[in-house]
C-alpha cells in the first residue's frame, strides 16, 4: 500500500474516523450503558460491534500510514534503519490489533 | 545597512561563514543592485547569480532574512537589518550564494515537460479553445526560480526522489493540457510513495513564489486525478 492507495486509505479512515467518534460519545453521553453488563450488551449488538471493529480497523490503517509517512520523511537518511523503523511499526500495529481482537471477541461471543 | 551574506569559498577550505558589509542603499534599491554594488566596490570576489534584474529570469534567487525571494524585485528598504542573505536551501552550494541546481533540473526533466501528442499530426496548428487554454493561466508563468522547491521540508528530506513543487507545477501544467496525449503515462509517473506523495500540503512554496502561483494548488489538484484513474 502505498502511493495513490495510501493517500486514499488515509483519507477514507480520517472520514470515517471523524463520523464515529463523535456519535460514539453522544450514545454514551446521552444513553449511558447503567452497568457493566449494560457495556457489555451495548458492545455485543451487531451494529456496534461492526462500527468498533471497523473502528479499530481504520484506526490501525490510519496510524500505519501516518507513522509511515513520517518515517518516510525523516529517516530518509538510511535505508536499513528505515526499513527496522517500517519494521518495528508494522509488527507494534499488528500486535496492537490482536491484543484488540482478544478484547473484543468475548465481549461480542458472550 | 547592515548586510550579512554568506561565504564560501571550496577552495579556501575554509568552513563557511556570514560576512558582514555596510552599504548606503540609495532610493528604491532592490537587493540585486545592493549586491552588485557590494560586488564593485567593496569585495569583487563575492559570487551570486543574477541576469535580468525584472522577475523574469528566475537567476538571482536567494534566501532572503530567512525566506526564498527574488533578489531584484525585493526592495532593501522593506528588509529587516541586518539583512542575512544566503543560497537557497537544500541544494549544495557551489560558491557564496550560488547553488548546484543540477538536481532540481533532472525532476524538472524527469516530469517531461512538453507536449505529447498521440496520433498523426493535424495538418493545421494544434487547436485549443479560449476555455481549454484558460486552464493554463496560474501554471505556464513558472520561472523556475527554485524558490518554492528550495522552501519545501519535503524536498530538503528527500531531494533525490520528490520531485517537488516546481516540478510538480510543471506537471500539473501538461496534465491538464487539451493538446496533451499523454496524461496516463504522465500520472502513472507519479505513482508511489515519494514523487508526488511527499507532498503534505505545507505550503512554503505557494507562500514564496515570487510570480505569486500556487503549485500547492496544482499538487493538490494532481492528487486529485490520480485517486479518479484508481476509481
Amino acid at each position: 500500500m502505498s502511493g495513490t492507495r495510501a493517500f486514499v486509505v488515509q483519507r477514507v479512515s480520517a472520514l470515517y474516523m471523524t463520523l464515529f467518534i463523535p456519535l460514539f460519545l453522544l450514545l454514551v453521553w446521552f444513553l449511558p450503558p447503567a452497568d457493566y453488563a449494560a457495556w457489555r450488551h451495548l458492545f455485543a449488538t451487531p451494529a456496534m460491534a461492526l462500527a468498533v471493529a471497523l473502528f479499530f480497523f481504520v484506526l490501525l490503517l490510519h496510524a500505519w500510514v501516518g507513522m509511515r509517512d513520517v518515517i518516510l520523511d525523516y529517516v530518509a537518511w538510511h535505508v536499513g534503519v528505515r526499513f527496522t523503523l517500517l519494521a518495528l511499526l508494522a509488527l507494534g500495529l499488528v500486535g496492537e490489533g490482536l491484543w484488540l481482537l482478544r478484547a473484543l471477541v468475548p465481549v461480542v461471543l458472550l | 545597512m547592515r548586510f550579512l551574506i554568506y561565504r564560501y569559498d571550496p577552495e579556501s577550505g575554509a568552513k563557511p561563514h556570514m560576512q558582514p558589509f555596510e552599504l548606503e542603499p540609495s532610493p528604491g534599491m532592490m537587493l540585486r543592485e545592493a549586491l552588485l554594488r557590494l560586488k564593485a566596490e567593496q569585495d569583487e570576489g563575492l559570487t551570486f547569480r543574477h541576469s535580468c534584474g525584472e522577475g523574469v529570469c528566475g537567476s538571482d534567487a536567494l534566501n532572503i532574512n530567512g525566506t526564498n525571494g527574488l533578489a531584484c524585485i525585493t526592495p532593501v528598504a522593506t528588509l529587516r537589518q541586518p539583512v542575512e542573505v544566503r543560497p537557497l536551501p537544500g541544494l549544495p552550494v557551489i560558491r557564496d550564494l550560488v547553488v548546484d541546481m543540477t538536481q532540481f533540473y533532472g525532476h524538472y526533466r524527469a516530469v517531461k515537460p512538453w507536449l505529447q501528442v498521440e496520433g498523426p499530426e493535424p495538418e493545421v496548428e494544434y487547436r485549443q479553445s479560449p476555455e481549454e487554454r484558460d486552464r493554463l493561466d496560474g501554471l505556464y508563468e513558472c520561472i523556475l526560480c527554485g524558490c518554492c522547491s528550495t522552501a519545501c521540508p519535503s524536498f530538503w528530506w528527500n531531494p533525490d526522489r520528490f520531485r517537488g513543487p516546481a516540478a510538480l507545477l510543471q506537471a500539473y501544467r501538461f496534465l491538464i493540457d487539451s493538446r496533451d496525449g499523454a496524461q496516463e503515462q504522465r500520472l502513472a509517473e507519479l505513482e508511489g510513495p515519494y514523487r508526488l506523495f511527499r507532498c503534505h500540503s505545507i505550503m512554503n512554496c505557494t507562500v514564496v513564489c515570487p510570480k505569486g502561483l500556487n503549485p500547492a494548488r496544482a499538487v493538490g489538484l494532481i492528487k486529485r486525478m490520480m485517486v479518479e484513474r484508481q476509481l
